[in-house]
């Protein structure tokens, strides 16, 4: 925990920012008054054409992104300036394409350059036949975060768990990624203290958070709240001001 | 720790979230159960029989054998199917899976529209709910069909992210799955996707080339030499080359779309280019038309069926083997190719179909009168008069358009 920076027994934030939008400037922005409001970590995401965790608030943003020119090797620029001017640790979000696709030696170079955190690829399965993925995490010594899901198989969800490494990130419910869906259930909390019982890493919750006092809530469960969608959703109305206001609010209710 | 029973080689897998993981276990060990199972069977085969009106056609082309004046030419004719079309064969499958796993709705991607058809009329047949997911592009250049699958009880749902086109609602679907997992089954239409959908799409297709085997054995008392069939997804291809892969001396060709030019966006040819790329998408390991960033380009073809960025996982290993061939045949000579098929044989094939006409027309004057070719007929062409029509006959159909918009 301690390699993250991560507080324990204090519950985390990590905000998600999708690389390039609404355009590099203003995401590299965004992501910077995140870090200066109080979040702990950022999950930057590199946009692919077709994200398949991911519901309609955030896939828009990926398309706009790709639109206003984002690559995997700006977002990675845009990583390394990140860890430089904020010091927070920053894992990059993407999907299993985008490393296949630009050669996954290339990718993991651009990683380790980048001084990433980790990497979380929800379309990587621990049991997929990519080995060699697998192998040049290990090589590197690089966190690779699974998302697991409320009803994966005991077994498979314990082997998913074990294979994680920096964190383990659950989703609230099964589904696509999304705000403003009604209140966090209680199935979803308990899915979070079963994956504790599972492992000693810390533990991440997401999909769904909408609120500073869904956030909060959260506390005493799980490690870190990650919050996606809605930051997206407050950006495209209030711009990067009222995202850092949403951000402190969040942080400064649970202190 | 990997699971070499959901690849081939190395294409297929399951590249998606944990979310599907259940319930793609579920269907996996259903259909490993189900598909050796005598009742099952029974059963597929009476609904095959009975309501698709199997076994289809093996019919020979004698004008169009004379005229080319090569090898003889078979049209297998999958267009006599109901719903016009060799998707029914998967559907009628898949939904008596459904059933088997107390589902209440099918859900379905389509492109071209002839799937999604094919998923709503096994839904009013079995009596289960159905929803469709259609890209805003397709449902405008194909909504005679928006119309039936409506008239059938399906709920169409227009895809607006991304292209607008069968890709995306390919993820529109697995989204809805993902969200919808316990009542609801997705009825994949091709032979892709995450396994199990590759295997079990392919042996629900299989009925096709198991049928030829029978009906040529009968006709000329031996196997065919060369067997050609479009490939979109691949199913109806892999249907008919299937029950002849332990045949080494047959000829397997795939037709893909040339559209109409090399250009990125100009077509949908995933393997017959210089430098196939292969990529992640959709849940399987395959060939893709991408850029080199690994994002998906837009495709085009005359015909939306085979309007895909993506190939099946089989056929990519396959190619990769060098069992099957794949050439890449152009929108002009897919649309020509139907009209000689229409006049010379009074067989009206559908715009994917076609592709695999046009190659079998440059290919059987190469051969003598020994060799024999089967083409896969995969549909029937009445469901494309909005795109042929406009092509072929512009002036009076235009005025029939307008005519008929003022009357109203």
């Amino acid at each position: 925990m301690s390699e993250l920076g991560i507080a324990s027994g204090k519950l985390s934030l990590m905000t998600h920012v999708v690389a390039g939008y609404p355009d590099p400037e203003r995401s590299f922005e965004l992501a910077v008054t995140m870090a200066e409001s109080g979040s702990d970590m950022i999950e930057v995401q590199i946009p692919f054409s077709d994200p398949l965790a991911d519901g309609p608030v955030i896939m828009k943003a990926n398309q706009v992104a790709l639109d206003a020119g984002m690559t995997p090797v700006k977002a990675f620029e845009m990583v390394r300036e990140l860890r430089l001017s904020t010091g927070k640790p920053v894992f990059v979000m993407t999907y299993a394409n985008i490393p296949y696709a630009i050669g996954l030696k290339r990718f993991f170079s651009m990683a380790l350059e980048a001084d990433v955190n980790g990497l979380i690829v929800p379309d990587l399965p621990f049991d997929s036949s990519l080995q060699e993925y697998f192998d040049l995490t290990a090589e590197h010594d690089m966190n690779n975060i699974y998302v697991v899901s409320p009803d994966m198989e005991p077994d498979r969800l314990r082997d998913a768990v074990v294979s994680s490494s920096g964190f383990v990130y659950t989703t609230l419910r099964v589904g696509i990624t999304g705000a403003d869906r009604g209140n966090i259930s209680g199935k979803g909390l308990e899915f979070v203290r079963t994956v504790k019982r599972y492992t000693t890493l810390p533990v991440a919750a997401g999909f769904g958070i909408s609120s500073p006092e869904q956030f909060i809530s959260l506390e005493g469960i799980a490690d870190i709240g990650v919050i996606g969608s809605k930051l997206i959703k407050i950006y495209d109305t209030g711009g990067t001001e009222e995202v850092g206001e949403f951000v402190k609010k969040c942080v400064s209710d649970h202190m | 720790m990997f699971k070499e029973d959901q690849y081939f080689g190395e294409f297929g897998g399951r590249y998606v979230p944990e979310a599907l993981s259940s319930a793609l276990d579920e269907l996996d060990c259903a259909y490993r159960r189900l598909k050796d199972d005598k009742n099952f069977n029974n059963e597929l085969e009476c609904e095959l029989n009975n309501y698709v009106g199997r076994p289809s056609p093996l019919y020979f082309a004698d004008n169009l054998t004379r005229s080319s004046g090569g090898s003889k030419i078979y049209l297998k004719l999958e267009s006599h199917n109901h719903t016009g079309a060799h998707k029914i064969n998967n559907a009628v499958g898949q939904a008596l899976v459904a059933r088997e796993l107390g589902k209440k709705v099918l859900i379905a991607e389509t492109g071209a529209g002839q799937h999604g058809l094919a998923t709503a009329t096994v839904a009013a047949r079995f009596g289960m709910g159905c929803k469709v997911f259609m890209g805003e592009v397709d449902m405008r250049r194909q909504y005679p069909n928006v119309y039936l699958m409506r008239l059938l009880g399906a709920d169409v749902i227009p895809v607006p992210h991304g292209t607008r086109t069968l890709k995306d609602a390919i993820n529109a679907t697995l989204k809805y799955w993902i969200e919808n997992i316990e009542d609801s089954h997705y009825l994949l239409g091709s032979a892709l996707g995450p396994h199990p959908y590759p295997a079990m799409v392919r042996d629900f297709q299989s009925v096709i080339g198991r049928e030829v085997r029978a009906q040529m054995t009968e006709r000329e008392g031996r196997l065919p030499d060369t067997l050609v069939a479009c490939v979109g997804g691949g199913s109806n291809a892999l249907g008919l080359f299937h029950p002849f892969m332990d045949q080494d001396n047959i000829r397997m060709v795939g037709v893909e779309a040339g559209g109409r030019g090399d250009g990125p966006g100009e077509h949908a040819t995933r393997i017959a280019v210089s430098q196939p790329k292969q990529g992640i998408v959709h849940g399987y390991l395959s060939y893709f038309l991408q850029d080199e960033n690994g994002q998906l380009l837009p495709t085009h073809s005359v015909s939306a069926g085979l309007d895909y960025a993506g190939i099946g996982p089989e056929h990519a290993w396959l190619y990769k083997e060098g069992r099957t061939e794949y050439v890449s045949v152009r929108d002009d000579e897919a649309v020509k190719a139907y009209k000689i098929l229409a006049r010379s044989e009074g067989i009206i094939p559908a715009l994917e179909s076609s592709h695999a006409v046009a190659f079998a027309l440059k290919e059987a004057p190469k051969h003598h009168d020994d060799h024999i070719m089967v083409v896969n007929i995969s549909g029937r062409g009445d469901k494309d008069i909005f795109i042929t029509a406009a092509l072929t006959d512009k002036d009076n159909w235009k005025n029939f358009l307008k005519k008929e918009a003022v009357d109203e």
